[in-house]
């Protein structure tokens, strides 16, 4: 084969990279300059390669004729289209060895790198078989040692080309370090057949060994492989079949055309993958940032899909026993088995059960939901999920993906819930009596979720509405929440039972006004809790009485102690009543009525009677709190002398 | 000793951050802002290792960048990338606010150069920042 036919070959073998112009001079010498004028190869080691061959292929071509122990080459500039190299020296020994330096610079880069390329020994021990042993390529940032080897034959009407590339414990890193590789050793195997105007491939890949990041991926161990074919036709590339095999994870088989690097078709088939080895190696990456990146997996999924011109078309998702459990306690669900079937065209149905689970530590039945799903819409009439003894009973739930986001809407009603389970499972004080709610209809769009109606519950022998619920990004940054709330005779014995404040027996009517929550924490109401009016038992007890008084400061318990009330364990009152304006983290506080010292707290009425007054007007909101907490963890021991 | 040295000095920053503007409090506290500011407290321990060996830096407006990961082993660069999406994430709802704080949601622009001001000329000595023409090291 003559010198600049092997030039030839080796340009057009290496897609992207074309040899306009070959000058050769000065054959004469043993300096043998060449200038490679336009060679224009999408990278650099495309470029190394070419230089290493045609340094070969003219040695090949030109021993017999000059007494030649060593060549050299050397060029000023190569222009690439991912960066640029100068002052390119290349250097053979007619013993094998093979040597190529030069500085790069990509394209992105401010400053020239140095970077090398050789061969210990480069070898033609036939005609049409090439052999780089001990080869390796460094730059800044990449250590590359690698062995290749290259057999081209003739078969009927075309060339047939089988390339073998074995790197062993390379690294390699890009400038931020955000894509790269250690101890990486991996063997590639090719195997190309041009005929006419296309391509025939066959590929391998075997990952034997070394991490790689690739952001936002991150893979920890090797074992995986690929293996595939297909053809290359004038910027078509066609996999007619791919195996790939994860490590731990399972195999998935795939087939597909890109026309002009863009994906066109596919079609993917896993079946029986791992979803516990899955989840942390390719979905956490893509989930990060939402209530899903935090999740312990196991079970099995199998999934299959079908993108056609680009565009999704149809997949369906199994998941076998799937168990998912929220790593911040949020949520957890138990034996999930799905059958979710989805297609372009035409409307499916959905089915997903579970057995067991957990929302915020609210114990779920099983439950079975179905749902039809047409392109962007899920919607279903009636979802009905256990939870203790009663559950969540959600109608005419809708969901639509518009525009890139998603909508929805639902009414849902709580079928009666024990307190006492209930508050036992949240971790509460142990309540009495059952908690229903009716919730009208919820609207989620935009960003916004918004109430059309007042959400009803039971609780405490009383009703509890919120009213004008609306909640901007609450899954998003800075949620908030308005909401006015309603309470109406509530069992003051119930809830003063429940949070250990000393027994108080009457009913309390409350209203908070111009709630406002932000990231959960309030920061403004106009709060004010109060007797209900009608007759009933109206009695405090005298530890009642000593934690009211110690939440508006130090002084006033003290003043009950000594009188001569402290006798008597519970007193009559009249009226309870207490004010709350939130504003700037400061709770401005007042009574049933004002007097010259203060404000009246509890009114007190027959005999025994008491009358608790307050004297702060400002109290720090988080201050209020503290005091609440300790006067309901029982720090603040009634004193009986 | 640094690390509380560090932190002590970002969280007297974010009390002392002075005025935006005449009519901007940017030391008011909410319970909002004190809970952001509690899981920027306790995520700062994490983060000062990784301002300290330059992978990552403080950005123009007012957020951190990974800016070398490779000082930063392969197996944690995940975690990098995940502390630093966490904290912007915050630093973006301290700025949104404190100016919602003070009423005017339209002042989140100036809180937020303000603070990018303000964390680059608080970084220690090493830690690296952004300017105009790119990353420098303080």
């Amino acid at each position: 084969m003559s010198p600049l036919s092997a030039i030839v070959v080796i340009a057009t073998f290496l897609p992207g990279c074309f040899l306009n112009r070959v000058d050769a001079q000065d054959v004469s010498g043993l300096v043998f300059s060449q200038a490679f004028l336009d060679c224009r190869a999408t990278h650099f080691v495309n470029a190394c390669l070419i230089t290493l061959f045609a340094c070969w292929a003219l040695v090949l071509g030109i021993t017999p004729a000059y007494a030649v122990s060593s060549i050299s080459i050397e060029a000023d500039k190569v222009e690439l289209e991912a960066g640029n190299i100068r002052n390119l020296k290349a250097q053979f020994d007619l013993d094998g060895k093979v040597s190529l330096q030069g500085q790069v610079k990509a394209r992105d880069d401010q400053q020239w790198t140095e970077a090398s390329l050789g061969c210990t020994a480069l070898m033609s021990p036939r005609r049409g078989h090439w052999r780089c042993q001990d080869g390796k390529l460094a730059a800044q940032n990449i250590q590359l040692p690698f062995s290749f080897e290259l057999t081209q034959t003739r078969v009927e009407n075309g060339e047939r080309y089988s390339a073998l590339l074995d790197i062993k414990q390379a690294s390699f890193s890009d400038a931020a370090g955000l894509r790269a590789g250690e101890k990486l050793t991996a063997s590639l195997g090719f195997d190309v057949v041009h005929k006419k105007q296309q391509w025939q491939w066959q590929a391998k890949l075997d990952w034997k060994n070394g991490e790689l990041f690739w952001q936002p991926f991150y893979f920890p161990d090797a074992g995986h492989q690929l293996v595939a074919n297909g053809s290359w036709d004038d910027g078509v590339l066609t996999v007619s079949q791919a195996d790939l095999s994860l490590n731990k994870v399972g195999s998935a088989k795939l087939s597909g055309k890109w026309i002009h690097g863009q994906l066109d078709d596919v079609q993917l088939n896993a079946d029986d993958l791992n979803i516990a080895a899955l989840y942390p190696l390719l979905l956490q990456p893509m989930l990060e940032n939402t209530a899903l990146d935090k999740l312990e997996l196991e079970g099995r999924a199998s999934l299959k899909l079908t993108v056609a011109h680009g565009e999704l078309r149809s997949f369906l998702l199994d998941l076998k026993d799937a168990d998912v459990e929220d790593q911040n306690g949020r949520f957890t669900l138990y034996k999930i088995n799905t059958r979710i079937p989805w297609s372009y065209d035409d409307p499916q149905v959905m089915q997903l059960a579970y057995e067991s689970g957990h929302l915020l530590k609210i114990p779920l039945g099983q439950a079975s939901i179905m749902a039809d799903v047409d392109r962007y819409s899920v919607t279903t009439s009636q979802l009905y999920l256990p939870i203790l003894d009663g559950a969540l009973s959600l109608t005419d739930v809708s969901a639509a993906r518009v525009g890139g986001s998603w909508h929805w809407h639902l009414r849902a009603n709580l079928v009666p819930i024990s307190m006492p389970e209930l508050s036992h499972a949240l971790g509460w004080p142990r309540m009495e009596g059952k908690v229903a709610a009716a919730i009208p209809m919820v609207t989620y769009s935009g960003g916004n979720l918004v109430a059309d109606g007042d959400l009803l519950f039971q609780l405490f022998n009383g009703n509890i509405s919120v009213s004008g619920l609306n909640m901007q990004t609450p899954l998003g940054l800075g949620p908030r929440l308005n909401a006015h709330v309603t309470m109406r005779q509530l069992d003051l014995g119930d809830i003063t039972r429940t949070f250990s404040f000393g027994a108080i027996e009457g009913k309390l009517d409350g209203d908070v006004q111009n709630l406002e929550l932000s990231n959960w924490q309030p920061v403004k109401f106009d709060a004010s809790l109060r007797s209900s009016p009608g007759n009933y038992r109206k009695k405090i007890s005298q530890r009642a009485v000593e934690n009211i008084t110690s939440l508006g400061g130090a002084g006033a318990a003290a003043a009950i102690q000594r009188s001569v009330l402290r006798f008597f364990s519970e007193f009559n009152y009249k009226q309870i009543g207490w004010k709350c304006q939130l504003r700037n983290d400061v709770c401005q506080m007042s009574g049933v009525e004002y007097t010259p010292q203060g404000y009246v707290i509890v009114k007190g009425s027959g005999i025994p009677a008491i009358t608790v007054m307050g004297y702060n007007h400002n109290v720090g909101w988080s201050d209020l709190l503290a005091r609440l907490k300790r006067v309901t963890e029982g720090n603040s021991k009634p004193v009986i002398k | 000793m640094r690390k509380f040295l560090a932190c002590s000095m970002l969280l007297s920053l974010l009390v002392a951050a002075p005025l935006v503007q005449a009519a901007a409090d940017l030391e008011i506290n909410t319970p909002a802002i004190s809970s952001i500011k509690n899981t920027m407290q306790s995520r700062h321990g994490q983060l000062a290792g990784f301002y300290a060996s330059g992978a990552v830096g403080f950005t123009r407006d007012g957020l951190v960048a990974v800016r070398d990961a490779n000082a930063v082993p392969l197996a944690q660069r995940q975690n990098l990338n995940t502390l630093v999406a966490a904290e912007n994430s915050d630093r973006n709802a301290l700025y949104k606010e404190i100016a919602s704080g003070n009423g005017h949601p339209e002042w989140e622009a100036e809180v937020r150069s303000t603070f990018a001001q303000r964390w680059i000329q608080k970084a220690q000595g090493g830690w690296y920042y952004q300017d105009g023409s790119g990353w420098v090291k303080k």
